[in-house]
């Protein structure tokens, strides 16, 4: 990273030194307000044992009254193998590796093809990668729902090839999984289409030049130098499949393919056990901060090597 | 009668609190992680509602039907005077699940007083709870069922009607006009009733066992079998079909354990679907069995495909000793800034005419003796051979209802429920 310039006039590094951290400030409350707070509302309702008549938690806002035993059972039930919620968990590792690695097969060669061999084409594919985004995304699930139906079009299209229907809607994992990395998939490849265009033209001649041939110029070049895009890619779209509780819901409904989030919505939607739901909440940001650490980790370490 | 139920206009329209689109996007709310907190914290300024812990027992008298209440009319919170002249201008504001109304009556009722009437939509009753519990905030009317009424009458939060206002309610069920949770309709009159049975595509089940809930246990129709979302009615139907026990109210916690058991043996025997859509699903075709509410059958009419007649659709319901059975009440917010509008509104409802019209639309029975499954079936709002979905009053008499349970029983159902929801 190239070394600001110092300015030598003492006036307006004064001036300097106050603007930035007054530039962090609406930032710092967007985190305040958005974040810190809320997060410390969902701990104070899993921490507390108790509601009112209208089965409103009643959160316990000093530490000193919380009782972990509500979430001490979720933890137990989550990672227990005979547990209530395990098998929901392992579902929702499941399907968010399976949508992941669907999102990277296409979203790559897409993200590489954008990025290096559009040309002026770009500007247009861009435009159609993010077109989606136009639409809400509960209205695209939906429209999946028309297009899989028994007598849909898809189980049309297959009909022209004599491949027999298949019942999409009915439960099948198969189908929740494709679903998700659909949903996702724009999330992936921003992220990734950015790094690779950053990617210095000349390193990839620098490497032909040598004599590397395309196949192992991606492999030694383009790709060590996307990883970072990638991780990001990565973490972007999982984090929001991990707490998705819709999309099975509306392209499956069956209990087979219940994810963490559908028990989430359960617990908080009604009922006097919002304290539950709230643990559960705890417990998937857990886990998801334990992923984001570990990105943060790289991100350093990759700065720190690049700035080296 | 002057409305006709062949009118085009009628056909589409949605009855009941159709949930799950909305739900999703309200449950988008908690989880988004910053968001979540909105409900969090509008909870905080909740404490000094008596904090009740979750194995306590209810401040008040819990109603049941072999053990009425007389809700108490106190001195703080009296009905309205007698004779006085209804509002005029501004909003009507009614708090209600979202198409359960028909718009047509709301209309009709906004022109004739000069108000412009305005629906507050819920999807369950934690949510309206919430609602008309928001400090400053005033609605007119709400529809609270058995379940939540006596809390909302102990916390002020309705208002006794002043029967002379309502003088329709001789229209009523003898019964409903002194119902076992409101002995003397002090607070409520009623709205709506049902009963919950199986709907199924008549084209594509062959035979309906003696117990129809079997359809949804049997394998043939793997891939299209439908519970109701509602944890009640779900965990019911399987303590009544596996004769576990008559009270579907029941706090014993290895009945309610053998009862999902079994529901969660749909999940690998017929890969079970839960959603509250059966009005929809089963004249789609969508599904071939589906567990349902009465007036679900009565809508499911208007969504069958062009050219499909509604001998297509079947009902199976249970003999009235093992019906179960609910009802939804009219009431008067404490909050009300147009109380004596409000009444005549209810009084409207149970206009023979209107009810039937509000009928009409959202397929959910009115208890007016005068709309019985003859006068329905003649007057062509019900095919002939969907008769049986109209609920009558011996199924009130003998059948089963829910009723409000403590906080514990509702814990011990709730993660039962969780557990079926979880699939295996």
């Amino acid at each position: 990273m190239p070394d600001p310039v110092p300015d030598k006039a003492s006036g307006h590094d004064r001036a300097t030194r106050r603007l930035w951290p007054a530039l962090a400030l609406p930032g710092t409350f967007w985190l305040i307000a958005l974040f810190v707070v809320p997060f410390y509302a969902v701990m104070a309702v899993a921490f507390s044992g108790r509601i009112n008549i209208f089965n409103e938690p009643i959160p316990a806002w000093s530490p000193l009254e919380w009782e972990s035993s509500t979430f001490t059972t979720v933890i137990t039930d989550s990672f227990t193998p005979s547990g209530a919620y395990h098998e929901v968990w392992v579902r929702t590792a499941i399907y968010s590796f399976w949508a992941l690695v669907i999102c990277v097969a296409i979203g790559y060669p897409v993200a590489y093809y954008t990025a290096r061999l559009a040309g002026k084409r770009r500007g247009l594919i861009l435009a159609l990668i993010l077109a989606p985004w136009w639409i809400n995304y509960i209205t695209r699930m939906l429209a999946w729902v028309n297009l899989l139906q028994d007598d849909g079009y898809v189980n049309k299209a297959l009909g022209w090839f004599g491949i027999p229907p298949h019942s999409w809607l009915s439960g099948s994992s198969f189908t929740v999984v494709w679903a998700l990395a659909y949903g996702y998939l724009p999330y992936f490849i921003i992220p990734l289409f950015a790094s690779l265009d950053r990617i210095d033209q000349r390193l990839l001649e620098a490497s032909r030049d040598l004599g590397v041939g395309s196949a192992r110029t991606f492999m030694h070049v383009t790709l060590p130098l996307s990883r970072m895009g990638l991780i990001t890619a990565l973490v972007i779209t999982a984090l929001p499949m991990a707490g998705d509780y819709y999309t099975n819901t509306i392209v499956s409904g069956s209990p087979n393919t219940s994810m963490v989030g559908n028990q989430i919505e359960l617990f908080l939607l009604e009922g006097p056990q919002k304290n539950i739901g709230a643990g559960l909440v705890l417990l998937l940001s857990l886990v998801l901060m334990f992923f984001m650490f570990y990105y943060l980790i790289l991100t350093q370490r990759a700065s720190r090597e690049a700035s080296r | 009668m002057s409305f006709d139920p062949n009118d085009p206009a009628l056909r589409h329209r949605r009855p009941r609190p159709q949930l799950a689109r909305r739900d999703v996007l309200r449950g988008g709310l908690w989880l988004a992680v910053g968001v979540g907190a909105a409900p969090l914290l509008a909870a905080c300024g909740n404490d000094q509602a008596s904090g009740q812990s979750a194995s306590g027992g209810a401040p008040y008298q819990l109603a049941r039907p072999d053990k009425p209440v007389k809700l108490a009319i106190k001195d703080s919170n009296p009905p309205i005077d007698n004779g006085l002249d209804p509002e005029e201008g501004g909003t009507f504001n009614i708090l209600n699940y979202a198409d359960y109304m028909a718009p047509g009556v709301m209309k009709q009722f906004g022109k004739a007083h000069n108000v412009s009437v305005e629906v507050t939509p819920y999807n369950n009753y934690d949510e309206m709870l919430a609602k008309i519990r928001q400090p400053g905030q005033s609605f007119d009317l709400v529809f609270p069922g058995p379940s939540v009424l006596s809390k909302m009458a102990y916390a002020d939060l309705i208002q006794p009607l002043n029967h002379s206002y309502v003088p329709h309610l001789a229209n009523v069920w003898p019964e409903y006009q002194n119902p076992w949770y409101d002995q003397g309709a002090r607070y409520t009159v009623p709205y709506t009733i049902y009963g919950t049975g199986v709907m199924y595509r008549a084209d594509r089940v062959k035979s309906v066992p003696e117990v129809g809930y079997d359809l949804l246990w049997d394998k043939q129709y793997a891939g299209k079998v439908y519970v109701l979302d509602d944890r009640q009615e779900a965990i019911a139907m399987s303590l009544l079909r596996n004769k576990i026990t008559d009270d579907i109210n029941t706090s014993n916690a290895d009945d309610v354990k053998r009862a999902t058991d079994s529901l969660i043996e749909l999940i690998s025997l017929v890969n079970v679907k839960t959603d509250i859509n059966a009005y929809s699903e089963v004249p789609e075709g969508t599904a071939t069995v589906h567990q349902c509410w009465s007036g679900d059958v009565i809508a499911g009419q208007y969504y069958l495909p062009k050219k499909e007649t509604p001998e297509v659709l079947g009902y199976w319901r249970p003999a009235e000793t093992d019906y179960v059975v609910g009802s939804d009440n009219i009431a008067i917010p404490k909050s009300a800034k147009k109380p004596v509008l409000a009444h005549m509104l209810i009084n409207d409802l149970l206009d023979n005419q209107i009810g039937l019209k509000n009928f009409g639309w959202n397929g959910y029975q009115p208890p007016l003796t005068k709309l019985s499954a003859k006068f329905l079936t003649d007057q062509g709002y019900i095919p002939k051979n969907l008769a049986n979905s109209v609920v009558v009053p011996s199924d009130f008499d003998k059948g089963h209802t829910f009723y409000e349970v403590s906080p514990s029983t509702e814990s011990l159902w709730q993660t039962n429920w969780a557990r079926f929801k979880a699939g295996a």
